[in-house]
């Protein structure tokens, strides 16, 4: 702790007071910059939800490749290698990257957020699919199916719960990460949260900082309502 | 034997359920080879195909609890139709018509559009024995699938298999229930420890002589 200065008292006391200075100008939030902020929220959710889809789509064909119920190890494991090399890299560094090959703007940041959704999303799909009731992959499996057709039959409908609720829960995640992307130039709220912090605007900060807040409270909201509309009984109950 | 019910019994751990898993090939033997319907079984790997002729309900009778009856009743027939069509859940019409009359006679008709968690016991054992009619099996191996059953449902279910069995299908079924193999089985085989110790006509052993037999 020594080392990374949290025990030096005297620059903690210095930190104390300009968090305070910071906040005091934070208030009162300018509003003037509501329209231009709320079309960069508008972004950022664009950014987040065609991020997320993309990131779906390719993840869940890579997820059943990555299952060994499916698949044997000559194919799971470099499907499985393959998700861990894109997962490990953060969405921002995507970001960058995307940047660099399509230049400045939305795009880059919505393929950063695929790419990253891509990896993650592949994870946690094949350690679910992995997690479907083997009784069930038993019965399927037993009429004489080939594995395209379990897959279909058995192993997405039994997964369909937790592969909506972890969509769900990465689009969630995705509206944080997309309000960031900006700061790379890779479009949404994040270019003018970067701006107002390096221009000391932090009234105009204030603003977009709220805004965004808002948006984030309302998808978490819209998203638990969605959960509760769509999710099945996870559990058949005992006979009646 | 074509047409004929049997039923196995012994305590738990005697490997009846292995025996089944065993036949429909779902368990590999660490050694010796098994035949089923007079052919050695196939040495297949864990994400090879069965053989569809050979219907298989586990205990918990297996059902995909996000799919409709009618779906998992479809589902049976998927060795016998085109593999790139099902997977659009594009089925022939004969088929469906199969599905459809096979619900109906089973008594669950009007559930077909119904998903698994709607269903009592009783019916989802109906949804299970629909779809291994529905691969048009020659042998069923049920695995204790009425030991969740009140007495009277269990009954029926035992009906319509014997049903089954008059078509010419030969059934085989695990249970701890002695009670019903009397009235219900053709031939009994006793389990103990891995071995069979007792192979006969199920209307010549009693209730208590099935449990002397299985006590050892």
């Amino acid at each position: 702790m020594g080392n990374m200065g949290l025990l030096d008292l005297p620059r903690l006391g210095r930190g104390a007071v300009n968090i305070g200075r910071f906040a005091a100008d934070l208030f009162p939030p300018n509003v003037s910059v509501l329209p231009t902020v709320a079309v960069a929220i508008v972004e950022t959710l664009q950014i987040a939800f065609v991020g997320t889809l993309l990131g779906f789509a390719a993840a869940l064909p890579l997820a059943l490749i990555a299952t060994p119920t499916l698949f044997g190890p000559a194919i799971t494991g470099p499907a499985r290698l393959a998700l861990a090399v894109v997962r490990t890299i953060p969405s921002l560094f995507w970001g960058i990257i995307f940047v660099v090959a399509v230049g400045l703007g939305p795009a880059a940041g919505t393929l950063g957020i695929a790419l990253y959704s891509l990896g993650y999303l592949g994870k946690l799909f094949y350690e679910i699919f992995e997690g479907v009731d083997p009784e069930v992959l038993e019965a399927v499996r037993a009429v004489g199916c080939n594995r395209l057709q379990l897959a279909r039959y058995a192993l997405l409908p039994e997964a369909a719960n937790n592969l909506l609720a972890q969509l769900l829960f990465m689009f969630e995640y995705n509206v944080r990460a997309s309000s960031i992307m900006g700061f790379v130039g890779a479009g949404g709220i994040g270019f003018y949260l970067l701006g107002y912090i390096q221009m000391l605007q932090y009234d105009r900060l204030m603003t977009a900082l709220v805004a965004t807040l808002v948006v984030v409270i309302a998808i978490d909201q819209i998203s638990a309502r969605v959960r509760r509309l769509v999710l099945v009984p996870t559990s058949l109950g005992a006979p009646a | 034997m074509a047409g004929e019910i049997t039923m196995i019994v012994g305590p738990s751990g005697s490997g009846k359920t292995s025996l089944l898993k065993l036949a429909k090939g779902l368990l590999r033997p660490q050694r010796g080879t098994i035949e089923v319907m007079g052919a050695p079984l196939p040495r297949v790997s864990v994400r090879d195909s069965l053989d569809p002729r050979v219907a298989y309900i586990p205990q918990q009778l297996g059902l995909v609890r996000n799919l409709s009856v009618l779906d998992n009743v479809l589902s049976g027939a998927l060795a016998r139709v085109d593999a790139a069509l099902s997977l659009l859940k594009l089925f022939p019409t004969d088929c469906l018509e199969e599905a459809g009359a096979t619900i109906k006679s089973l008594g669950i008709g009007h559930k077909a559009n119904e998903k698994l968690y709607a269903l009592s016991g009783g019916e989802r054992q109906r949804v299970a024995i629909a779809r291994a009619l529905m691969q048009q099996p020659r042998l069923i191996l049920a695995d204790e699938f009425m030991s969740q059953l009140d007495r009277v449902t269990s009954r029926e279910i035992m009906r319509i298999m014997q049903g089954i069995a008059d078509r010419g299908v030969a059934v085989v079924v695990t249970t701890h229930e002695l009670e019903i193999v009397g009235r219900s089985s053709d031939r009994v085989v006793v389990l103990r420890d891995g071995e069979k110790v007792l192979d006969t006509d199920a209307a010549s052993v009693g209730v208590d002589d099935l449990e002397t037999v299985i006590r050892g």
